[in-house]
């Protein structure tokens, strides 16, 4: 079977990137991160902007570093979602005209299976439970009978959205990311400040622990109760091992001896110390990636798309359409052979099931 | 896709955009129709592609929702002749 080269991009959130990967092997993946000031979000409309102003030339950079050109290009895929509306949709309208413009096949992908697949190629962990924890989505994972299966997600707010609108409040700076200088800091952190603990089951919540600390913060550093530094330590420690404890559920539950960690928050290495350290004593291992990998990229697009690809899956125009939820329609690649689709998934969407199924475990592990 | 509801609107606005070629004004047809209005009610668009035309037809309620939906279809269609402009012409069919 012929080689087949794959152009990914990405813009669901505040990075663009473009990516080209060629049967697995990633061939390129530059990208660029709009970084609002401190003590700020970013917002859809000046995110699109950005985006607008400079998905070209991230484009023409992954072809150039690749040594390839338009038509060394077999397939186009782009992020469909979930996402913020406006960013996908600059970057959705790039990549069809692309696709119409060599006559090639569209691929929309879900972004999160994105993650997924990259952290799988590039770790080569077999079956592993998943993490999938980035400023949008928490999410426990693991793939079961044609479909991706949520375990356990969080109830509210992501835990990367968490630690953003915790840098806001005390003005960390977001460049390169604000949870990337949250992790510098808490490395100086020297007390373990108690915050709120929030476990629901398979579930995690967020909000809480966010709104208390935005209530206390100001309060505690200045009566010199702590220092910045350890309100950093204090939020890492808590939301981490509470990510452990919903992995390590999952796991119980499944079996499994694998753990994957993908996403922006995964590039934390306190996080996957933690894992690891929990992974170790259930004799499992533990699967990362780097900042490449983990923090949103067009490759990781391209991979998946590859996946789809292969197994006969495309998306027609009409039905490319960007959607803010990651629940829509299709099925995600049936892993591990490259077999004949049925025609009607040859000719795109109109499947009835949706990539993510909700199954909650039967056996919960009580912990402390 | 058409919205619910931009029937009652009060106001219109028309935008016929050329293109060099009839290709090139259906691919960017192509690229544009797929994404509904972010927004739910109070304005519609309709693509429609004539030779080497794509006329965009906009019903709207009121004259922000309709200013911005143009200004967001303009910064959107800018981007694919841009994209035409770096990527294209279109290969042969």
């Amino acid at each position: 079977m012929p080689a087949v080269t794959v152009l990914g991009l990405e813009g669901s959130a505040n990075k663009v990137g473009a990516g080209l990967v060629r049967d697995g092997r990633v061939l390129s993946n530059p990208r660029r991160t709009f970084v609002p000031a401190p003590g700020q979000g970013f917002l859809p409309g000046q995110t699109a902007r950005h985006h607008r102003g400079c998905v070209l030339a991230v484009l023409r950079e992954a072809l150039q570093e690749a040594g390839l050109e338009p038509a060394d290009v077999d397939c186009v895929a782009y992020t469909k979602g979930p996402g913020m509306g406006a960013p996908l949709v600059t970057v959705a309208v790039v990549a069809r005209t692309l696709a119409q413009l060599w006559n090639k096949p569209l691929l929309g992908v879900n972004h999160c299976v994105g993650h997924i697949e990259m952290g799988r190629l590039i770790t080569g962990a077999q079956n592993p439970t998943v993490l999938y924890v980035s400023g949008g989505n928490t999410q426990v994972i693991a793939y079961s009978e044609r479909r991706y299966r949520i375990f356990g997600e969080t109830i509210d707010i992501a835990v990367g959205n968490c630690l953003d609108r915790f840098a806001r409040v005390l003005k960390i700076s977001n460049d390169p990311s604000p949870g990337y200088n949250i992790e510098q800091m808490a490395k100086k952190g020297q007390k373990l400040v108690e915050l709120p603990y929030t476990v629901k089951g398979m579930d995690v919540s967020f909000s809480g622990i966010l709104s208390h600390i935005e209530e206390v913060a100001h309060k505690m550093l200045a009566s010199g109760e702590c220092t910045p530094e350890d309100l950093c330590f204090s939020l890492q420690e808590t939301l981490f091992a509470m990510l452990v404890e919903i992995t390590e559920r999952a796991m119980a539950h499944c079996g499994s001896q694998e753990a994957l960690v993908v996403g922006g928050v995964g590039c934390n290495m306190r996080l996957q110390e933690m894992m690891r350290i929990m992974c170790a004593e259930r004799g499992a291992k533990l699967f990362a990636t780097d900042e490449r990998f983990c923090i949103d990229n067009g490759a990781m697009i391209a991979q998946a798309g590859w996946e789809m690809f292969r197994t006969g899956q495309v998306t027609q125009l009409e039905d490319s359409w960007i959607t803010q939820s990651a629940v829509w329609w299709g099925t995600p690649p049936d892993r591990g052979r490259a077999q004949q689709a049925p025609a009607q998934a040859a000719h795109g969407t109109q499947a009835s099931e949706s990539p993510w199924q909700h199954r909650r475990g039967q056996l919960s592990v009580r912990r402390r | 896709m058409e919205e619910a509801g931009a029937a009652r609107a009060g106001l219109g606005f028309t935008l016929s955009v050329p293109f060099p070629s009839p290709l090139e004004a259906q691919i960017a047809h192509g690229s544009l129709a797929p994404d509904p209005e972010p927004r739910k009610g109070g304005i519609s668009k309709e693509l429609t592609v004539t030779e080497n035309f794509l006329h965009v037809c906009w019903k709207a309620d009121e004259a922000r929702i309709l200013r911005v939906s143009i200004s967001s279809f303009l910064d959107h269609l800018s981007l694919v002749i841009q994209t035409m402009e770096m990527f294209g012409p279109p290969v042969p069919r």
